[in-house]
């Protein structure tokens, strides 16, 4: 067993701020790709997909998110508070992915999200918390498991 | 599962599928090499799908695929490294840096997959070679986890 401790708490807490919306806006996507709403939070207000390819691409993010990180999520969240190793193991993966995405959105759109967002939206929820949250989670895990 | 416990030589079986699957994973990582150092090349050699020279929507996809290609020798390449050294060593390290590339390797097959668009022979290459293995690696490392996390 593993000890749920109040950094335990906080990173989880830190997840859900970070994956909830996403979870929401992908969800939007998957149900409505052509909607006015979805249009507008995912690539600009009173913008259009540039094309199949790109619709394409972007519903390939909301499925993957939804179909493999949101049930993800929700099983860490029950392996670490009942104090499983494998409830680590999982935020072990999912930090490294959010580590990853990071890393792929930062050179992929930096250069038109950053400048659109303002650096304290793009620092936070839109692309900072993602990489703040990876770090926690791989740190947090590491340390847990290595003192067991 | 007992099976991948059995011994063969110094590691378990499972340990071994585990190092089978970083080597096929260092593959992967050896075409992102070639296609950041010469992207046209990449593509003639079937490595990469879309030219920066393209139009507009080969463009944004090559851009995509550019940025999975940094990720891939920024953060998973070294990981692989300290997963390999450190499972060679039968270090906590290497457990933890396997599971974590084995991760990578079996997301971004997936999201080929949801894409749609992307080549059928890029998607079965890239599950055949890199997420099957990673998910039996992830079976692997977990079912010999006592060696590594006590």
């Amino acid at each position: 067993m593993v000890d749920t401790t109040i950094f335990t708490w906080i990173i989880a807490i830190f997840g859900t701020i970070t994956f909830l919306p996403l979870m929401v806006v992908q969800l939007l996507m998957v149900l409505e790709p052509n909607g006015r709403k979805t249009k507008d939070i995912i690539i600009a207000k009173g913008e259009e997909w540039r094309d199949k390819t790109h619709l394409k691409a972007i519903l390939g993010f909301a499925w993957a998110d939804l179909i493999v990180i949101l049930p993800l999520l929700i099983s860490s969240y029950v392996g670490v508070f009942t104090g499983q190793l494998w409830g680590y193991m999982i935020w072990l993966a999912l930090g490294i992915l959010s580590i990853y995405f990071s890393i792929v959105f930062w050179v992929m759109e930096k250069e038109y999200t950053y400048p659109s967002l303002g650096w304290l939206a793009y620092y936070t929820y839109a692309w900072g918390f993602f990489l703040y949250w990876g770090l926690a989670a791989i740190s947090h895990s590491v340390f847990q498991m290595s003192s067991l | 599962m007992e099976i991948l416990k059995k011994k063969i030589n110094r590691y378990s079986l499972g340990v071994w599928i585990a190092f089978l699957a970083l080597i096929l994973i260092c593959f992967a990582w050896i075409m992102q090499i070639i296609s950041l150092v010469d992207w046209e090349r990449a593509i003639e050699i079937g490595v990469q799908d879309n030219s920066f020279t393209g139009n507009v929507t080969e463009r944004a996809m090559a851009d995509v695929e550019r940025g999975v290609a940094v990720a891939d020798i920024l953060w998973a390449l070294p990981l692989t490294i300290i997963a390999f050294i450190g499972l060679l060593r039968e270090k906590f390290i290497g457990f933890i840096a396997a599971m974590m590339t084995f991760a990578i390797c079996v997301y971004f097959p997936l999201f080929y997959i949801f894409r749609g668009s992307t080549n059928i022979d890029i998607v079965l290459v890239v599950t055949l070679l890199w997420a099957v293995p990673s998910l039996i690696g992830i079976f692997g490392l977990w079912t010999n986890r006592t060696n590594y996390v006590t």
